[in-house]
């Protein structure tokens, strides 16, 4: 069948078009573009079907693993796909290994090197027994995040724009770093033991929780990246529907509890309201998904991310 | 009812935009005739009630977008009235030795003429439901030169209290505390001109947009 390619402005990207077998895949097609663009590689490209001018509804995005076929609503000698340019790509691993990689080596530079000095602070500094276990703790949490990254995490895209590698290093390596700034500050002040005891041993059982979270939602998927978005259930998933999210936010609370920063509130908040956002989408998009019509489960009904309050 | 309420809208719109016209021409009357009469030392005390007044209401302008009393979206005017009432209250307000400098006539003079224009123009389109074209045109494009002037003062302003600022350890906080919290006006103070390197050239090239599409609309109609 012949594929027209075409630009959202209109204009032909691949001219003349392509020639591809009947029964060729999306992938096919994205490598035949590739081959003839030479810079579009096949995760950078978006190809979706014309939308009539004027219309409001989402465009139909083409999975690389179906069939040209399927796309096909009644002509199948012919059909135009509009290319979008999704930017260079980087894969999701090496994205999350970057932004974790810069808390877990800038945060122990606070710790161990005498930085504070050049903010004009000379002589001694003592360090109290919560700034340890801070940096225990801290350290722990980016070195597991880095592991679920590489061994646990099934993505159900494989790759994301490269100026996400900037966007988010800056957001992890800035508040890493001013958050470990004031926890290893020599006129830092520490809580009581008991606070700092509860903080931390909530937290510790938070980031418990939310590691098998981690390996419930890796097993609604198959090794080889199919499953896309699946119902997710048992343990705290029953009850709310990213509590992978919900324990990750908890696990800082403990954190901050334990160790009473303004930083670490402010991160927290933030952090928070991100994850609020993707919960929220996850959410829709689930119940969207799962609207008990035609076969497919109900989605059922759960909290969002935090009980009682969303 | 869903014209009562419309109607409301625009007359508490006219009324904010006028009312706030009034300031703002008070502060450029005052400041030229000062700027005549007595020099550029004096400026900011002569005109210092309508400005704190005028450009203080202008935060009503973000709760006017939050409800949807106006189309604006947030995400320009928070910029913009952020650094206004930042050099108002955190500069000149708090750093008296500041206020003398020749550079806050060229803020209070480009501030107050782009503001007469702005609020007469947003008075009149609510009030009689269109604006004449050569007001809009007015409103349009003397940004072209009063925001150069208007953020070349606003930086300059910040850049020379500095010094004052680093002496009176004015509104900072200390460690140690039970919060482990610290803040640097002076330091803050150098990270708001930091963001207006990539700040001004957005907020320019916003304009030009709104400008584009504002002046194409009226061609068409």
């Amino acid at each position: 069948m012949k594929v027209t390619v075409v630009s959202r402005s209109g204009r032909e990207l691949v001219k003349g078009g392509l020639e591809l077998n009947d029964s060729a895949s999306v992938a096919d097609l994205q490598e035949a573009i590739y081959k003839r663009t030479k810079k579009f590689y096949p995760s950078r490209q978006r190809l979706t079907l014309p939308l009539p001018p004027g219309s409001k509804d989402r465009p139909i995005v083409l999975n690389y693993k179906k069939s040209l076929k399927d796309y096909c609503d009644g002509n199948s000698d012919n059909i135009t796909v509009v290319f979008k340019d999704l930017g260079p790509q980087v894969s999701y691993r090496t994205l999350f290994f970057w932004e974790y990689l810069g808390p877990l080596i800038l945060y122990p530079v606070f710790y161990f090197f005498p930085v504070y000095q050049y903010f004009g602070y000379k002589g001694e500094r003592v360090i109290h027994p919560v700034q340890t276990y801070a940096l225990c703790y801290w350290c722990f949490h980016y070195f597991k995040r880095i592991m679920e990254t590489f061994f646990v995490h099934r993505f159900s895209h494989a790759t994301s724009p490269l100026s996400n590698v900037f966007r988010n290093c800056a957001y992890y390596w800035t508040f890493g770093s001013y958050i470990a700034y004031y926890l290893n500050h020599p006129l830092y002040t520490p809580v009581s033991d008991l606070q700092m005891k509860i903080g931390f041993g909530f937290g510790l059982i938070c980031q418990v929780a939310n590691f098998y979270c981690h390996i419930l939602l890796r097993n609604l998927r198959t090794p080889d990246g199919s499953g896309g978005y699946q119902i997710p259930r048992g343990f705290l998933f029953n009850i709310v529907t990213c509590a992978n999210y919900t324990t990750e936010i908890y696990q800082w609370l403990g954190f901050t509890i334990a160790t009473q920063t303004v930083a670490g509130y402010a991160f927290l908040v933030v952090a928070a309201m991100i994850m609020t956002n993707w919960a929220l989408a996850k959410h829709r998009r689930l119940k969207k998904l799962f609207d008990g019509k035609d076969g497919r489960p109900k989605y059922p009904r759960r909290w969002v991310i935090l009980p009682p309050f969303l | 009812m869903a014209g009562v309420f419309e109607l409301l809208r625009r007359l508490y719109l006219t009324l904010y935009n006028w009312t706030v016209f009034v300031g703002w021409a008070q502060v450029l009357f005052l400041a030229v005739r000062t700027l005549k009469e007595s020099g550029h030392e004096h400026v900011y005390n002569s005109v210092e009630k309508p400005l704190l007044l005028a450009q203080t209401a202008a935060v009503l302008e973000i709760l006017h977008g939050l409800v949807g009393l106006v189309r604006s979206p947030i995400t320009a005017t928070l910029p913009q009235i952020g650094s206004r009432l930042y050099v108002t209250w955190g500069i000149l307000y708090s750093f008296p030795e500041i206020r003398t400098h020749f550079l806050v006539s060229s803020l209070v003079i480009s501030w107050s003429i782009t503001e007469i224009i702005r609020y007469s123009f947003f008075g009149t389109k609510e009030a009689l439901g269109f604006a004449p074209s050569w007001l809009m045109w007015l409103r349009y494009s003397t940004f072209f030169l009063l925001y150069p002037t208007g953020i070349s003062s606003e930086v300059g302003l910040i850049y020379f209290a500095l010094p004052y600022i680093k002496k009176s350890d004015k509104y900072c906080v200390r460690m140690p505390n039970t919060w482990n919290f610290s803040f640097d006006y002076f330091y803050a103070a150098i990270l708001v001109l930091g963001v207006y390197v990539p700040g001004s050239p957005h907020m320019y090239s916003y304009m030009l947009g709104q400008r584009k599409k504002a002046l194409s609309k009226s061609k068409r109609e």
